[in-house]
C-alpha cells in the first residue's frame, strides 16, 4: 500500500511541475478513525498529505463541472467511468485532466462497521490485505474485508479505471469480482417480490429522508445550476418531507441520471439516514442496458443513448405498455 | 451534595419509571429503524435503545418538527378563513437526551422564546420533561467539554441518569426533575454511589479526544479572531470540499433556520415552516437575483460565524454544543473543529 | 400567547398602476375588522408580510403615512411568485398582512433637524412613507429642510407621480428627480443617483441622510455623502435581505449578529461599519 501512495504521489509531483497554477485532487486523511477526504493541492509541500485506503469513498468527479485550469485527480473504475460521461456532457475537457487512475480493491463500509461494534466506539483502525482490525473502546475486533465493503462496490463491474493517462495500483484477485457485463443478480430478489411489498420497502426508505441532498449533491452527475426542487416559477415538487414530495424527488432524480449513471454510490455513501438510495439508480440501469445495451462511462466515443436518437431505438414502451 | 437533587434507580426499575412516564406522556427517545439509531416517538418501552452512542438526528426535532402546521385555509365563498391548529393536550417526555442535546434546547429556547415568542415550539417546550442519560464512552468526534459542556453535565436536562453498574445515580436538574423523585421507584443515594459517579464522570471527561481541537479556546478571543479574519482568504481554503448540502444543518441540535410555504389543494391549504440551510444557495438569494452569499465559501463562513461569533454575542450561549454529528456525517469530513482550531492559529494578514 | 405568525385580513381598494411597463403597482389595502384596525400602528420604515393565500408571503415596506391610518399601502413589483400572484388580484379581493414589523426611522431623532433623502429606483417606498409623514400637518413644523433626491432608470418608472406632482408644488419641500438617461420630455435631472447627489445635495450641517435603494446605488452613495461631510453618525440606510418570517427566527436575513427584519431594517451607518458579516457595501 504504501508503494502505491509514493506512485500517486509522485505521479502528482510531476503534473505539478509541470506547469503553473495546477490543482490536484486526491485524497488525504480524515480527521476520525475509518474516513478519508477529498484534499485540493496546488504546492509540492502539500503532497506528503496525499493518501490511498479503503476509505477513499467520495468520487471525486463531482469537483470537475465547469472548473478551469489544469487538474490532476485521481480515480477508481467508478469514479473514471463518472469522468467519461461529464467529458461527453462538456463539463470538462479532456486535455484539462491528467486522469491517475487507481485500480480499487472496494471501499469498506462504516456503517456496517459500526452496527457490528455492539455500541463501542471506534476509536483507531489497522487496515490490511484481507482483514480490518478495529480498536474499540473496550476490545478489539477483526472485520474480514470483502464482507464490509459497500453494497456498490460488491457488484462492481469496473474496479479498474476505463480512462486514465497514469494507472497504478492492482485489483487484488481475492475480491471478488463481478462480471464486467452486469448480471444485476442484485435485483433478483427485490424484483422477484410482489408490487406490494416493493412499495411498502419503498415507503420506508422514502421515510427516512430529511431532504439534506447530500445524494445530489455528491453525485458527480448533478451539476444542474438550478435543481428541478429548486425551481419555484412553475414549482414541480414541495420541499417538506411530505412523503409524496420525497418520493417525486428520487424518483425525478433517478430518472434525470437514467443512462448517466455509473453506480458509484456517492449517492449512498452521502446520506446520513442509511436510506437505500440506489436501488432506483440500479433498476435504470438494468433497463438502459436492455432498452439500449448501453453501460454508463466505458468509453468516449459511445453516445449516451438518451440523448441520441435513433431509429431502432427501442419502442417497446408505445407497443406493449 | 444536596440529598434532595439525587437519587438512585436500581437498573432493575426502569422498566417501572418508564411505565409512569409512558402513563402520562408522549414519550420520544432513542430507537433503532434499520442500521440507524434515531430520536423519534416512542410506542412501547422495547422500542427503547440504551447504550448505543447518540442518535442520528438530535432532540430538537420532538420541538422543532421538520414540517410544522402554522395554520390551515380555505377559501370560501364567504372569503378566507383561517384555522390555527390546536395545541397538543398531552405531556411529553423526552427519554434518553445526551447532556450536549440537552444544552443544545437552552440555545432553542433563547431564540424561540426571545422577542415576539415563537408559540408553537413555546407551547410544547412548557410540557416537555428531558431525561438525560450521561455518556461513558464519548466518540472520537464528541467535543462538548469546550462548549461548557460535558459528559455527565445536567445542563438543559430535568434529570439525568449516570450508569454507575447495577444502578444509576440519577441528578435533578430543575425543580420539575426533583418532582419526579415522588415516585416510588427512587432510592436515597449513598456516598458509594456518588464516589462512582464521580469515577465515570473523570474517565469519560478524559477520555474525551482533545486533539482535534488542540489548544483552540471557543468563547471571546475566537469572536473577536473570527471577526478579524472574516476576509482572510482561509475561508476558501477549508471550504473546497464542501459539497453544499445540508447534512450539517439538520442534524445539528441547535441549527434552527426554516422556510415558510404555503402547500394547496384546491381550495384548502396549510402554511407550513420547514427546515431550511443556510447552506443551500437559494437561502439568501433575492428576488432579483443577487445572492449576498454566491459560493459554498461564503456559506460555509456564514455557519461558522453565527455559531462562534453572532449567537454568542447575542446570546451569551455558545451556538455549538460539541456533539460531533456534523464530523461523523459530513460527506466529505469537513471537521468544524478543524476549521476552528486552523482559525485560531491564522495570524490575520 | 399570541401568534406572530398568524396574517389579519385586508380588502384590496384600489390597485395603482405605477410603470409604464405594468410591473409595479401600489395596493391600498383596508383593514377588513376593526380591532386589527384599532391595533395597528406603525412608522415610516417599517415593512409588513403580505399574504396570498396558498402562494405565500412576502415583505414589503409601508409606502403610506401612518398619518393616514385608514389604509395601508405596499408597492409590489411583479418578480416572483407571491408578487405575480398579488399582481393578478382585483379590487374587492381579500389577503393576508402580518405586521407592523421591523425598526422604522428614528423620527424623534429627526425633529429639529435637515433631512436628505436619497431614493434609489424601487427602494423610494418607504420614503414616500417618511416625506408625507413630515409634509402632515402639523408635523412639518417639527423638521428643518427636507431635501429628496429620487432617482429612477427612467421616467415611467418613477414612482408615485401623483405625490410627486403634489410635492414639486410646495415651497417647504426641495425635490430633485433623476433618471439614468435622457429622455423625451424629461425636464429633471439626468444622470445616476450618486452624481445628482454630489451635485445637488445640501451641506452635511445638522442633517441626517437616509439611503433606500438598490445595493448598487446604496454602495455609490456613502462615499459621495462622506464627501460632503456626513458622519457614520448621522448616515441611515434602510437595507434588504431575503425575509421570511419577518421576527427574528427563521435565520435567513442574518447579517453579522443582526437580523435585519427584527434589528432592522433600518440601520445606522455607524452600527453597519462595526458589523461583521455581509453588511459592507
Amino acid at each position: 500500500m504504501s508503494q502505491l501512495i509514493h506512485e500517486i504521489k509522485e505521479a502528482a509531483r510531476d503534473f505539478l511541475r509541470d506547469g503553473e497554477d495546477r490543482t490536484v485532487i486526491g485524497f488525504e486523511q480524515g480527521s476520525l478513525p475509518l474516513q478519508s477526504r477529498p484534499c485540493f493541492i496546488r504546492k509540492e509541500n502539500d503532497l506528503e498529505r496525499l493518501v490511498w485506503n479503503g476509505f477513499c469513498k467520495n468520487n471525486l468527479a463531482g469537483y470537475l463541472p465547469k472548473r478551469k485550469g489544469k487538474i490532476a485527480i485521481v480515480v477508481k473504475g467508478c469514479d473514471s467511468r463518472a469522468l467519461v460521461e461529464l467529458i461527453k456532457e462538456n463539463q470538462i475537457t479532456r486535455d484539462q485532466l491528467v486522469i491517475i487512475g487507481v485500480a480499487c480493491n472496494g471501499m469498506i463500509d462504516r456503517n456496517k462497521i459500526e452496527a457490528d461494534m455492539d455500541g463501542e466506539s471506534i476509536v483507531d483502525v489497522e487496515e490490511g490485505e484481507d482483514v480490518l482490525t478495529i480498536k474499540g473502546t473496550n476490545s478489539s475486533k477483526v472485520f474480514d474485508r470483502k464482507e464490509y465493503l459497500y453494497d456498490h462496490c460488491k457488484v462492481c463491474t469496473n474496479p479498474v479505471p476505463v480512462i486514465h493517462d497514469i494507472l497504478l495500483g492492482q485489483r487484488d484477485s481475492n475480491t471478488p469480482q463481478a462480471p464486467v457485463n452486469d448480471t444485476f443478480s442484485d435485483l433478483e430478489d427485490f424484483s422477484a417480490l410482489d408490487g406490494k411489498e416493493r412499495w411498502k420497502y419503498f415507503t420506508e426508505e422514502m421515510n427516512k429522508c430529511i431532504r439534506c441532498y447530500a445524494c445530489r449533491n455528491a453525485c458527480p452527475m448533478c451539476y444542474c445550476p438550478e435543481c428541478f426542487v429548486d425551481a419555484s416559477r412553475p414549482q414541480w415538487v414541495g420541499k417538506s418531507t411530505d412523503l409524496s414530495d420525497t418520493m417525486i424527488f428520487h424518483l425525478m432524480r433517478a430518472f434525470h441520471l437514467a443512462g448517466r449513471c455509473v453506480g458509484c454510490g456517492a449517492c449512498e455513501q452521502a446520506c446520513p439516514m442509511g436510506v437505500d438510495i440506489r436501488k432506483l439508480n440500479r433498476r435504470l440501469q438494468k433497463d438502459v442496458m436492455d432498452l439500449f445495451h448501453y453501460k454508463a462511462g466505458c468509453n468516449l466515443e459511445e453516445k449516451t443513448p438518451l440523448a441520441t436518437f435513433r431509429t431502432d431505438d427501442s419502442d417497446s414502451f408505445m407497443v406493449e405498455p | 451534595m444536596n440529598s434532595e437533587n439525587v437519587k438512585l434507580l436500581n437498573k432493575e426499575r426502569l422498566d417501572d419509571f418508564l411505565k409512569v412516564l409512558f402513563r402520562d406522556c408522549i414519550v420520544f427517545g432513542p430507537t433503532r429503524k434499520g442500521n440507524m439509531l434515531l430520536f423519534d416517538r416512542i410506542e412501547s418501552i422495547d422500542d427503547i435503545v440504551l447504550g448505543r452512542g447518540n442518535t442520528m438526528n438530535s432532540v430538537k426535532d420532538a420541538l422543532f418538527p421538520q414540517k410544522e402546521n402554522l395554520f390551515n385555509y380555505r377559501h370560501g365563498d364567504e372569503g378566507t378563513e383561517i384555522q390555527k391548529p390546536s395545541a397538543e393536550e398531552k405531556g411529553m417526555v423526552l427519554f434518553g437526551v445526551r447532556p450536549c442535546d440537552a444544552q443544545g434546547l437552552l440555545l432553542l429556547d433563547k431564540v424561540f422564546g426571545g422577542g415576539q415568542k415563537d408559540p408553537y415550539y413555546i407551547d410544547k417546550r412548557s410540557k416537555v420533561a428531558i431525561i438525560g442519560i450521561a455518556c461513558e464512552n464519548p466518540d472520537p468526534a464528541c467535543f462538548c467539554l469546550a462548549l461548557g459542556g460535558g459528559p455527565c453535565s445536567t445542563k438543559g436536562s430535568d434529570l439525568l441518569l449516570i450508569d454507575i453498574g447495577d444502578k444509576y445515580l440519577v441528578k435533578a436538574g430543575t425543580p420539575k426533575g426533583i418532582a419526579f423523585f415522588e415516585e416510588k421507584v427512587f432510592e436515597d443515594a449513598d456516598d458509594e454511589a456518588l464516589a462512582k459517579a464521580s469515577l465515570v464522570e473523570k474517565k469519560a471527561e478524559e477520555s474525551m479526544n482533545r486533539a482535534a481541537l488542540g489548544e483552540a479556546g471557543i468563547g471571546e478571543a475566537l469572536e473577536k479572531r473570527l471577526e478579524k479574519l472574516f476576509d482572510d482568504p482561509i475561508w476558501g481554503e477549508v471550504t473546497e470540499s464542501c459539497l453544499g448540502c445540508g447534512v450539517c444543518t439538520y442534524l445539528c441540535p441547535t441549527c434552527h433556520c426554516f422556510d415558510i410555504l404555503d402547500e394547496t389543494v384546491k381550495s384548502t391549504g396549510e402554511r407550513i415552516r420547514i427546515w431550511d440551510s443556510c447552506q443551500f444557495p437559494l437561502f439568501t438569494r433575492q428576488a432579483s437575483g443577487f445572492n449576498p452569499r454566491p459560493s459554498s465559501k461564503e456559506r460555509f463562513r456564514q455557519r461558522i460565524m453565527h455559531k462562534f461569533c453572532y449567537l454568542p454575542k447575542n446570546e451569551n450561549l455558545p451556538g455549538c454544543v460539541g456533539c460531533g454529528r456534523c464530523v461523523t456525517k459530513c460527506p466529505v469530513n469537513l471537521d468544524i473543529r478543524e476549521v476552528i482550531k486552523k482559525i485560531s492559529l491564522r495570524e490575520a494578514t | 400567547m399570541e401568534n406572530p405568525y398568524i396574517p389579519f385580513f385586508m380588502r384590496i381598494e384600489d390597485i395603482v398602476l405605477e410603470t409604464e411597463d405594468r410591473k409595479i403597482k401600489t395596493f391600498i389595502l383596508a383593514f377588513v375588522n376593526e380591532e386589527d384596525e384599532a391595533r395597528f400602528s406603525y412608522v415610516p420604515g417599517q415593512f409588513s408580510e403580505v399574504s396570498v393565500f396558498g402562494k405565500g408571503e412576502a415583505p414589503f415596506g409601508m409606502a403610506s403615512t401612518p398619518t393616514r391610518p385608514e389604509h395601508l399601502e405596499f408597492s409590489v413589483s411583479a418578480i416572483g411568485v407571491v408578487t405575480e400572484a398579488l399582481h393578478n388580484l382585483n379590487k374587492g379581493d381579500v389577503i393576508g398582512v402580518r405586521g407592523p414589523l421591523g425598526n422604522g426611522y428614528p423620527i424623534e431623532k429627526f425633529k429639529g433637524k435637515n433631512l436628505l433623502l436619497i431614493g434609489g429606483g424601487f427602494g423610494f417606498s418607504t420614503l414616500r412613507s417618511l416625506t408625507n409623514y413630515i409634509l402632515h400637518d402639523p408635523n412639518r413644523a417639527d423638521f428643518n429642510d427636507l431635501t429628496i433626491i429620487y432617482g429612477a432608470r427612467n421616467p415611467g418608472l418613477l414612482l408615485y407621480k401623483a405625490d410627486l406632482e403634489v410635492w414639486k408644488k410646495r415651497s417647504d419641500i426641495n425635490l430633485h428627480l433623476t433618471v439614468d438617461k435622457e429622455a423625451d420630455g424629461w425636464k429633471g435631472h439626468v444622470g445616476l443617483v450618486p452624481n445628482i447627489v454630489r451635485s445637488v445635495a445640501p451641506g452635511a450641517e445638522n442633517t441626517f441622510v437616509v439611503i433606500c435603494g438598490p445595493p448598487v446605488m446604496m454602495k455609490f452613495t456613502l462615499p459621495v455623502v462622506k464627501e460632503l461631510g456626513f458622519s457614520d453618525e448621522n448616515i441611515i440606510f434602510s437595507l434588504e435581505m431575503r425575509m421570511k418570517c419577518g421576527i427574528g427566527k427563521c435565520g435567513r436575513c442574518n447579517m453579522g449578529n443582526k437580523y435585519i427584519c427584527s434589528d432592522g431594517p433600518v440601520f445606522f451607518q455607524s452600527e453597519l461599519a462595526r458589523l461583521t458579516g455581509e453588511a459592507h457595501f
